[in-house]
């Protein structure tokens, strides 16, 4: 089975900074990650891998620093790794960089079995990166799944909906954005990553490999623009208990045990 | 010389500092209450390659540079100081001299094991009337047929308890003039090698100190690593990257104690305000991060020197005395920002306190480093 997983490189989320003029998150300088949610997908690719056969690749569109994300990825256990950048990706709206990403994915040769997304990511937290590349790729796609099991030629997923469980069976070739709680991401072996930096392997494709004109890309490309970003105020629905200690201790279990975070023999 | 860590280092410290906060974070409080190494982390971490850091992949290795190696240790120790120190005695002080010193039959025996965790190595250098004066030991290995007898005691032995290969420092050339000597891999199962009772130790309480006594210990003339004669040159270019270890120890405990102090600085209120927002409390965490940062920078600077193999005896022993200092220093000044709560077991800072005050011991005192930089200076 040959799998693309889409990473996106992140800002570690305590250290977030805004460029208030040009509504974006500020990037220089500070620690980034792998998505957490795409991280599960690789892991999820890394499974599938292991019973299916087959070749892992991974794919991000970002400035150059991104390489650190993919190379990760290698040291991980992917086969291969592409880097979409150019600078005329600058400024993309989440409808460009699914263009972007779609048009190198349709250059893969053979074509993927299965493309799987986080289903969101920490810093924007749309969600549509995956939903809307399955819709340029014309792919079948389920969403959050939780899940992931092959069963004669098809997909069998599970995904959480307003508290429902639901079982889909999906052909290939498909595209799938993981949820929480799916796997717990493996430790990398520190040789492995060594390995993953020091040889090559990262491929780059910028606008011209990808026969994009430039105005379908980047902030030309984009349908949408952020018109204001800020941070919304905290609201705290606090309550003021006041009395002495045993009394405040009573009230607390008692909040606790009603919330079920403590049950009755616990709190005697 | 590396001053912002490159791409690959940034990931290698996320990424064990991941597999501390997961595995040895949990684990810290109960290794330290119960004097208890834990075996089963210790495997983990085998299979991820913690025990052949420095180690080339054809050993079995992880082939980390050394910048990256004390960001391992200096992570590891941050969560755990006990572990740290097996993982950096193993690498450093154990299985690099094999690797560098020892013959190709020696690291296909010795080193592929080591680097794969199977078996935990020691330096035994140490004895009842030998420390800081490592040339008066009185460890004997005397010639027989194709091998050697081996008699006398170490103690204080890091890893001790564990360990499966075993680093013994003996005389060969007992003669006043040309007193020499040799070092001897020793197998923990070889007849005449008896391990004693786990040392009841002030902090470090997860690694398995003991002492490791020879008996008639007859080892054959493949287990002599070098050549006879050159103990001396393997322990001093030896201590060299494991003073780089022990300072990424420390390193990492002092980072520990900024972090908790930070923290605790926060939650605490006192006159109606979070401790943190006294001048007193932010004078300390200032004072801790930058002497922290300082210590880092020496670090780096020393193992950047032994990446691109320049000398780096002075830049090693700097960044072990200070590093070192600077842990016992944060630990009191954490522990002091913790007041009561500190001193009680409610806290991890009062085993930071334990934990480093041996850093300014070990692998060379203070004193002995503030030596090995004063001779430095002089004798240019």
């Amino acid at each position: 089975m040959n799998i693309v997983v889409c990473i996106k490189q992140v800002p570690d989320t305590p250290n977030i900074r805004i460029d208030r003029e040009r509504m974006t998150i500020i990037r220089d300088g500070v620690e980034s990650i792998i998505n957490p949610l795409d991280h599960i997908a690789l892991e999820a690719a890394l499974d599938l891998k292991q019973k299916e056969g087959g070749k892992i690749s991974v794919l991000t569109m970002g400035p150059s620093q991104s390489e650190e994300a993919l190379r990760e990825a290698i040291a991980a256990g992917a086969d291969e790794a592409i880097l979409l950048t150019d600078p005329g990706f600058a400024g993309a709206d989440t409808l460009a960089t699914s263009k972007v990403i779609a048009s190198a994915i349709s250059r893969m040769d053979p074509f993927p079995d299965l493309i799987l997304c986080g289903k969101q990511t920490i810093d924007s937290d749309t969600g549509h990166v995956g939903p809307q590349l399955a819709e340029e790729l014309n792919l079948p796609q389920v969403c959050g799944v939780t899940e992931i099991h092959v069963e004669m030629n098809a997909l069998v997923v599970k995904q959480l909906s307003d508290g429902f469980q639901n079982t889909y069976r999906v052909s290939f070739p498909a595209l799938l954005t993981v949820s929480q709680g799916l796997n717990v991401p493996r430790h990398i072996p520190l040789g492995d990553l060594e390995k993953a930096f020091s040889e090559g392997g990262v491929l780059r494709w910028g606008l011209k490999d990808l026969n994009l004109r430039a105005e379908e890309v980047g902030f030309s490309g984009s349908a949408t623009t952020v018109v204001r970003l800020y941070r919304p105020p905290q609201k705290r629905k606090g309550e003021i208990v006041s009395g002495s200690s045993q009394t405040l201790a009573e009230h607390l279990i008692g909040k606790l045990v009603s919330l079920s975070i403590l049950d009755e023999d616990e709190a005697e | 010389m590396v001053l912002d860590p490159k791409m690959k280092q940034a990931v290698i410290r996320r990424t064990v500092r991941k597999f501390a906060e997961d595995k040895l974070v949990p684990a810290a409080a109960e290794m330290d209450e119960k004097a208890e190494f834990p075996a089963r982390l210790a495997e983990e971490m085998a299979a991820l390659q913690y025990f052949g850091l420095e180690i080339p992949a054809a050993y079995a290795g992880a082939g980390l540079d050394s910048v990256s190696y004390a960001i391992v240790i200096e992570e590891i120790s941050k969560a755990s100081g006990a572990m740290g120190l097996c993982i950096s005695v193993h690498n450093s002080v154990s299985a690099f001299p094999v690797y560098e010193f020892g013959k190709e039959s020696q690291r296909q025996a010795f080193l592929i094991p080591m680097a794969k965790g199977e078996k935990i190595g020691t330096f035994c250098l140490t004895e009842p009337n030998a420390g800081s004066d490592a040339s008066s030991i009185e460890t004997t290995a005397v010639r027989d047929g194709d091998g050697y007898i081996l008699n006398g005691s170490k103690i204080f032995v890091t890893n001790g308890g564990v360990s499966g290969l075993n680093l013994i420092f003996a005389i060969t050339n007992p003669s006043e003039k040309g007193r020499e000597y040799s070092v001897f891999v020793v197998e923990s199962e070889r007849e005449g090698l008896e391990k004693g009772a786990q040392e009841d130790l002030m902090g470090m309480r997860g690694n398995p100190v003991c002492p490791i006594v020879l008996n008639d210990c007859r080892v054959p003339r493949g287990n002599l690593l070098g050549d006879e004669g050159q103990g001396m040159r393997i322990a001093l270019a030896t201590l060299e990257g494991g003073r780089i270890g022990i300072g990424s120890q420390a390193l990492g405990i002092a980072q520990a104690c900024l972090e908790a102090s930070v923290k605790y600085a926060q939650e605490r209120y006192q006159f109606g305000k979070r401790i943190a927002d006294f001048g007193a409390i932010q004078g300390f965490l200032a004072d801790m991060a930058t002497r922290i940062e300082a210590a880092r920078l020496l670090i780096f600077r020393a193992s950047s020197l032994r990446d691109r193999k320049m000398p780096h005896s002075r830049e090693s022993a700097m960044a072990k005395l200070f590093a070192s200092e600077t842990a016992v220093d944060a630990a009191r000044i954490g522990l002091q920002i913790h007041g009561g709560y500190g001193y009680s077991k409610a806290y991890p800072i009062e085993r930071y306190y334990r934990d480093a005050k041996v850093c300014e011991i070990y692998e060379g005192t203070s004193e002995v480093q503030r030596i090995v930089i004063a001779r430095s200076l002089m004798n240019k």
